[in-house]
């Protein structure tokens, strides 16, 4: 079967974001994930700020 | 009293925060990535082309190279394949002379605003063909139905003909009007059209570029 | 609306009335676009048509760039429109504003005539400085450009102040901050380069972080403002959800880049971010969808509560386009966006007619769509009316457009989709290829189907330009006569 779930690079050139683009998604997941971490934190800062308020 | 019941979600602030967190960070990212990119698409050198090195864009020169664009097991899509030294217009290009052909080629394609009839890496109008890999067409090369018509030796003059008096070679009814292209302006179209068609575009067009009859026969351009 | 500046319904309000300069051009040019459009159309069927005297690639020019050139004249007047009100003091600078209105119009006006009658030139700088830069959509000549910027910096000079002097709303924050980008933005087309893949690069930065990004926040603060003019929604809930709206805009748009930089040259990791940020995309435009419908459904069942018989809104036809835009918007952009936004998918589709589809469909639900809507409100307002109600014509013209610009699109998919199959997977995208597709039977049909729609579509707007110029006079009328 012509199939791998984890590829390696193929691209021409390497790079950083060519090397974390290894398999299914990895890359776009990482850039997902950095981006939503900190709203936890915005999150849960708000959350104290309103109950001090209250 | 620190556990009382609040609601961040309807929080105002809350969503304004998270707003600008989003929006600046994606910025930034894309900021980076526009680095990255840059890089790899900037053209390669006279050097490159001489050492093999391989580049997303090569320099002016690669059209005194023999191209293809071939199958690549490695990426699983098409890759274009610089070859052996060809002659471009009966001759070897300076790489001066080499980017100021180019560079005509390139303001000519804008001033006649040929991306408002084709496509040129797949974005344009969708009048007339792709002419991303239009150098390495069959129609243009020996034998094929282009070349023909304008009873010319080689695909760099049978371009730079079809160019200059588009209307008096019709292949279809809806024909390409006379854009006052002169023979200078021509050759520089041509370059801009074999330059482009040397550029990695990761596999696009795919299966490039089949004609009916290779169709019937199951044969394929991409080896 | 012609006669708006004259009733001096305005009662010193200079903001809307120059809001209401930009507004008329922009229905000329909208006209204008549709015309051009029409002629392009005509020359896919009939080959000769005006062939080497008006060809395609000259009418398909002037076609898109009215486009874009209406809808950021209707931007900067729905802007001038909505100033007052927003932030509570007068426009600092009418007199600059109506200055830098001439100053543009005039450069537009050149500029199209020399696109028709010039057309094209030779293969120099001067050709891109003077006739046209050949860059689809913002074929404008470099003099041009320069002249836009000068023109859009006062434009921004005259809202910044205004803003910074009155009432700093959440509307109004967002409005400035992505107004600032918007105009920024269009800096990243004003060079030259002979290397296609940068040139690409670039160009997409003006193109899609404008329709995708910037321009659908700015959507997002305009119906915002609208909602609360048109039906009394409560500035806090809608002023929420617009910075959700940003948040989840810009979050999958600006990333979402990506999806135009799978095959001109750049790098293979494009592929995933592209993919999946933009497959993120219509998400925020189902909210807005969403967003709309259900203020609109509180506003009238409090009323109803209340005891207030009747429609809730007091301008019937904007409402109705608003509705249509949010409709429209998740319609054309989101899933049409979405149909060809996969690299699996768009390997094959990338440049063909399923992409006009989308662009028509997309450009026409999202912002055409609310942009006439705001021409409705500043009819009412030149007119001093109450309560706008949809007349006939109202209602003919929402009806046809809609109807008009929906079957273009779906011819436009049979197309594609003809020539997704034939000429992409089948025969592999050349020469021979592309004609094998055009002159399929079932492709060709659509063609002509498309361009009876698009005459479907223009006698829809027949239809709104004769009720922009009519209905507020009439609702006046009817007005004074019931006081
Ligand atoms: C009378 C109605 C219309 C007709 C007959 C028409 C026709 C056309 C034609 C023939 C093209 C060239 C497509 C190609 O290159 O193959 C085009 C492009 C385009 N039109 Fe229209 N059009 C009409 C209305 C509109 C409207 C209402 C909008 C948006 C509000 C619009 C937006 C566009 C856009 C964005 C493109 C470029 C598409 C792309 O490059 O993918 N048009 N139109
Ligand atoms: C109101 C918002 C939008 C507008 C006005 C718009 C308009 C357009 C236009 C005019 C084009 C063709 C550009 C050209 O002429 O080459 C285009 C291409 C494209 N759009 Fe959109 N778009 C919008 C939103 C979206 C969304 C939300 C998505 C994805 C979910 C999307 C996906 C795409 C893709 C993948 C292409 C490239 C097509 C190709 O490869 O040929 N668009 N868009
Ligand atoms: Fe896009």
């Amino acid at each position: 079967m012509n199939f791998e779930l984890f590829t390696p690079f193929t691209d021409v050139v390497p790079s950083f974001f060519g090397w974390l683009n290894q398999g299914p998604m990895t890359l776009t997941i990482f850039l997902h994930t950095l981006i939503v971490l900190p709203m936890f934190w915005i999150y849960f800062s708000e959350k104290k700020r309103l109950q001090k308020e209250q | 009293m620190a556990n009382k019941k609040v609601s961040v979600w309807t929080d105002i602030q809350f969503w304004r925060r998270s707003a600008a967190w989003v929006t600046g960070f994606a910025t930034i990212l894309l900021i980076w990535l526009s680095f990255d990119t840059i890089g790899q698409i900037t053209m390669g050198t006279n050097a490159d082309l001489k050492n093999g090195v391989d580049k997303r864009v090569p320099a002016a020169t690669v059209i005194n190279y023999h191209i293809d664009y071939k199958m690549n097991k490695k990426r699983g899509h098409e890759v274009p394949v610089i070859g052996e030294k060809q002659l471009f217009f009966g001759k070897e290009w300076s790489p001066k002379d080499a980017e100021a052909l180019l560079r005509l080629g390139k303001l000519t394609e804008q001033a006649k605003n040929c991306m408002d009839c084709h496509t040129l890496l797949g974005n344009g109008a969708y009048y007339a063909p792709d002419l991303t890999k239009a150098w390495l067409d069959p129609a243009w090369q020996k034998g094929g139905p282009m070349q023909g018509m304008t009873g010319k030796n080689t695909v760099e003059e049978a371009m730079a003909e079809f160019l200059q008096h588009p209307s008096q070679y019709p292949t279809h009814a809806r024909m390409m009007p006379n854009l006052g292209i002169t023979a200078e302006e021509a050759k520089g179209l041509v370059a801009f059209l074999k330059h482009m068609s040397s550029i990695d575009t990761n596999g696009f067009p795919r299966n490039f570029s089949k004609t009916v009859a290779q169709f019937k026969a199951g044969d394929t351009n991409a080896h | 609306m012609l006669t708006s500046i004259k009733t001096n319904e305005f009662r010193g309000d200079k903001s809307k009335e120059l809001g209401m300069m930009y507004f008329r051009v922009a229905l000329i040019l909208f006209g204008a676009q549709l015309l051009m459009g029409l002629i392009a159309a005509i020359q896919f069927i009939v080959p000769g048509f005006l062939f080497e005297l008006f060809d395609f690639s000259v009418a398909r020019m002037v076609h898109i760039n009215a486009l874009v050139v209406w809808m950021l004249y209707a931007m900067i007047g729905s802007v001038y429109f909505m100033l007052p009100d927003e932030t509570g003091v007068e426009t600092v600078g009418i007199g600059l504003g109506k200055l830098a209105f001439w100053v543009l119009t005039a450069a537009v006006t050149v500029v199209v005539l020399v696109f028709i009658f010039i057309q094209v030139g030779s293969g120099t700088e001067t050709s891109i400085w003077l006739i046209n830069e050949g860059r689809e959509y913002l074929e404008a000549p470099r003099w041009a450009d320069i002249g836009i910027v000068v023109v859009v910096l006062t434009f921004y000079w005259n809202v910044f102040a205004t803003y910074m002097k009155g009432k700093q709303t959440g509307i109004m924050t967002v409005l400035i901050a992505d107004l600032f980008a918007l105009a920024g933005l269009y800096l990243a087309g004003m060079f030259f380069t002979d290397n296609i893949s940068m040139d690409q690069f670039w160009w997409w930065w003006v193109i899609h972080l404008w329709v995708e990004a910037t321009w659908e926040v700015f959507v997002g603060a305009l119906a915002a403002y609208a909602l609360i003019k048109i039906i009394g929604a409560k500035r806090e809930i809608v002023e929420m959800w617009l910075w959700i709206e940003v948040l989840m805009l810009f979050g999958s748009g600006i990333l979402g880049l990506g999806h135009h930089y799978f095959w001109i040259g750049t790098p293979e990791y494009w592929w995933e971010i592209g993919a999946l940020f933009s497959a993120l995309e219509p998400v925020p435009l189902v909210a807005m969808f969403v967003h709309v419908l259900y203020d609109w459904g509180k506003e009238q069942g409090k009323a109803k509560a209340e005891g207030h018989p009747g429609a809730v809104m007091n301008n019937g036809p904007a409402m109705a386009w608003i509705v249509t835009n949010a409709f429209g918007n998740f319609l054309g952009a989101g899933i049409w966006g979405f149909f060809h936004t996969l690299p699996q998918v768009n390997i094959y589709t990338h440049g063909t007619q399923f992409t006009a589809a989308h662009g028509h469909l997309a450009f026409f639900g999202a912002y055409a769509t609310i942009l006439i809507g705001m021409m409705y409100l500043g009819v009412q307002y030149a007119y001093g009316v109450k309560k706008l109600t949809s007349t006939f014509k109202s209602k003919m013209a929402i009806f046809l457009i809609v109807f008009g610009v929906l079957g273009m699109t779906v011819a436009l998919t049979i197309a594609g989709y003809e020539q997704v199959l034939v000429e992409r997977a089948e025969l592999g995208g050349g020469w021979t290829a592309f004609f094998a597709a055009q002159d399929l039977p079932w492709y060709i049909q659509a063609q002509v189907w498309r361009a009876m729609m698009g005459v479907v579509t223009f006698v829809g707007f027949i239809y709104l330009v004769w009720d922009l110029l009519t209905i507020g006079k009439h609702a006046k009328a009817a007005q004074a006569a019931a006081e």
